[in-house]
């Protein structure tokens, strides 16, 4: 009878364990694989390794959607400080007010300048201040336009004036930005000195975050071992031109760049218009690995940046519709998004932005926005990478273990959890962590310090251990000549 | 000679390089196999350094570390040299043979056979600040070997200075022509490999 109700028990546990098996195989199917790109990260090595899913597509907006007919070419995208969004609908000659819950708000078709009215033609940027104060780059027409909300003019900057700038420069406004001193920044076309600044009385004032040619060894030997026929055919060496741009709360002015060597995309100006961007082993221009020719090769086209709080910023890849978020340090944090007409995927993405923890992203080839949310994953670690930026390391260790449940190669985590442990004198553990996470500094002082512990505590041990072997080998060493001499 | 003769030699030649490696040549003292053992030795080592190194002074991607590619390619980096040299130094009259030379590169190698490993032991309890220590220990042992490389070609082949530095430098470009030659060699194996492989196919299609 005994025996029966074991092999019962064995049975019905066997039961119990398939049944788990059949219920764990039909609920496996999770958020990320349903979703048309993949999230990725690179380690140490630079090996790519694939993560959760940081973010999900929510929505994607158009402009039927709206009630004002489909966008043409939209090449901007802001969110204010209200929250009212922007969107420079370039085709169409207009700006896109929408309220925060992406309702329309109003159409800006004209203003009054000076008692005429007046158009934009291809507004191709757009910017709103603190004070509501919208700034367009009104491409066409050459000229910045800054207005009010009910199509009052406040100033036009346009035929900048300066020594510096060539006879026939034709001032064509891409992209503008303004900082809190009402300083206005302006990628120009063709302009490839830097960004424009204006000061607040729309007079130029010179250009910042120029970017210098590197011409490498080989390139010199080879132009100077061409004829002058050869090198007027060459490829020039020429600076990249600056894409886009944002505006940090602090002042420092966010640009990206095209890099065709993949090496650095996103630039940080200060006032002085240098680039103080922390990076973090080179690079900092999304895909460290890419195809050199066929279907979407090449280095990253990132052409657009968001600033997201907390030293988080997000930059947009045109070639292959990736999005690359970064911490202060220039740790890559995630990386999301692709190209292809299904939801969450791209076709000529050209504009990014962020509102907490929503990104939107502007199709200038749809005419959409497309809207993403995070998911655990990346509200996870944007909440941990603020909390350490805020230099509230201890807080974001629980949050870091949370990471690490959801993606056990998370470098960032284990440095973050090292550093705790290091810091709460548990230098063991410390070095465990920060082993996994490849910080070599930090593991050093662990490493020192637990050192010093074992040294300390074994102090006496050591000495006595030393003090025997030295006087040991010496009588050794003694008794050996004695017996020589008598040898002789 | 001994056995245990034999294998102490090397001892020898680090302290007394010019003769011990003259002895080498002249009256036989040297051993292919222990030159060789030694090589086998030094790659073990300089594989079990990229792997085991402290983490500190290790920046090496362990994934990347194939301990019997590592040592195979060390045995074929000697004998390519070696043979680059004797070809060389046997059209500028130098008098070793290939078997002194095969030795002279294995003996010198001791230095680092004997450093490496306590290098990468003490790698383990360095930290930063400290690291300068093992990385001059490996700088040492390298300088060493060298030394010893350029006194044992020297007396083996009873030239000067002058004249081992400039066979030296002949070395390194008959190196690289040989390297060339092989590439070409293997290339057109290849292309032949495949002619017959394509005309294989043919025939099995027609057929």
């Amino acid at each position: 009878m005994k025996y029966k109700r074991k092999k019962y028990k064995k049975l019905y546990g066997y039961l119990t364990f398939v049944l788990a098996l059949i219920l764990s195989a039909s609920t496996t199917v999770s958020a990320d694989s349903a979703l048309p790109y993949e999230t990725y990260n690179f380690d140490y090595w630079e090996y790519v390794y694939y993560t959760p899913a940081a973010y999900v597509p929510e929505s994607s907006l158009s402009g039927i959607d709206l009630g004002v007919g489909s966008l043409s070419n939209p090449q901007d995208l802001f969110v204010a400080a209200d929250g009212k969004i922007y969107i420079a609908d370039t085709g169409n000659n207009r700006i896109l007010i929408l309220n925060s819950d992406l309702t329309l708000y109003k159409v800006m078709e004209n203003f009054d300048n000076n008692g005429s009215p007046d158009t934009f033609l291809n507004p191709y940027g757009v910017f709103v201040t603190g004070q509501n104060v919208i700034y367009v780059a009104d491409m066409d027409h050459n000229r910045i336009i800054a207005l009010h909300e009910n199509g009052e003019l406040i100033r036009i900057i346009n035929n900048p004036v300066s020594e510096v700038l060539p006879d026939n420069f034709v001032f064509i406004p891409m992209k503008v930005t303004v900082d809190y001193a009402n300083r206005v920044y302006v990628i120009v076309k063709n302009m490839f000195q830097g960004i424009m600044a204006f000061d607040e009385n729309g007079s130029f004032t010179g250009f910042t975050g120029t970017i210098k040619v590197a011409i490498s060894t080989y390139d010199k030997i080879w132009r100077r071992l061409s004829t002058k026929a050869q090198r007027a055919r060459q490829v020039q060496f020429i600076p990249t031109e600056f894409t886009g741009v944002d505006m940090a709360p602090d002042g420092f002015v966010y640009a990206t760049n095209i890099d065709t060597k993949g090496v650095q995309s996103v630039r940080r100006l200060n006032p002085k218009g240098q680039d103080v961007i922390k990076k973090k082993d080179g690079s900092l221009s999304g895909d460290l690995w890419y195809r050199l020719a066929g279907d979407y090769s090449g280095a990253s086209r990132i052409v657009d940046i968001a600033y997201r709080d907390n030293g988080i910023y997000s930059i947009i890849d045109q070639t292959r519709g990736r999005i690359f978020t970064y911490d202060h340090e220039g740790n890559i944090l995630y990386i999301f998004g692709g190209r292809g007409s299904q939801k969450g995927t791209f076709k000529n993405p050209v504009a990014i932005e962020a509102i907490g923890d929503v990104i939107m992203v502007l199709d200038a080839g749809r005419g959409e926005i497309m809207t993403f949310t995070a998911a655990e994953y990346g509200r996870l670690i944007n909440e941990a990478v603020s909390l350490r930026f805020r230099g509230d390391e201890s807080a974001a260790v629980e949050i870091w273990k949370k990471v690490l449940l959801l993606d056990e190669n998370f470098e960032l985590a284990y440095v973050g959890i090292g550093k705790s442990y290091l810091a709460a004198g548990e230098n063991k553990m410390a070095m465990k962590y920060l082993k996994l996470g490849m910080d070599r500094t930090y593991y050093s002082i662990a490493f020192k310090r637990y050192r010093d512990d074992i040294l300390k505590e074994n102090l006496g041990s050591i000495l006595t251990i030393g003090t025997l072997l030295f006087v040991g080998t010496g009588i050794i060493l003694k008794i050996k000549r004695k017996g020589g001499t008598e040898h002789e | 000679m001994s056995k245990k003769e034999k294998l102490l030699y090397p001892f020898y030649i680090i302290s007394h390089p010019f003769d011990g490696f003259y002895e080498v040549r002249h009256r036989e003292k040297g051993s292919v196999l222990v030159a060789l053992f030694l090589v086998f030795l030094f790659g073990l080592s300089f594989s079990l350094n990229r792997r085991y190194a402290g983490f500190i002074v290790n920046v090496i991607n362990p994934r990347t570390v194939n301990s019997y590619a590592e040592i195979i390619s060390i045995f074929l980096a000697v004998l390519l040299f070696a043979a680059a040299n004797w070809s060389v130094t046997c059209l500028t009259e130098g008098e070793g043979r290939f078997k002194d030379i095969i030795t002279v590169i294995g003996y010198s190698l001791l230095p680092m056979v004997l450093t490496f490993i306590p290098a990468t032991i003490l790698s383990w309890f360095t930290a930063y600040g400290e690291e300068i220590i093992y990385y001059l220990l490996l700088l040492v042992s390298v300088v060493f070997f060298s030394i010893l490389l350029l006194i044992g070609i020297m007396t083996i082949h009873n030239f000067g200075f002058g004249k081992t530095l400039f066979t030296l430098v002949l070395t390194f470009i008959s190196l690289l022509l040989i390297l060339f030659v092989l590439l070409l060699l293997i290339s057109l194996i290849n292309q032949v490999y495949l002619f017959f492989e394509s005309i294989y196919t043919e025939l099995i299609l027609r057929i």
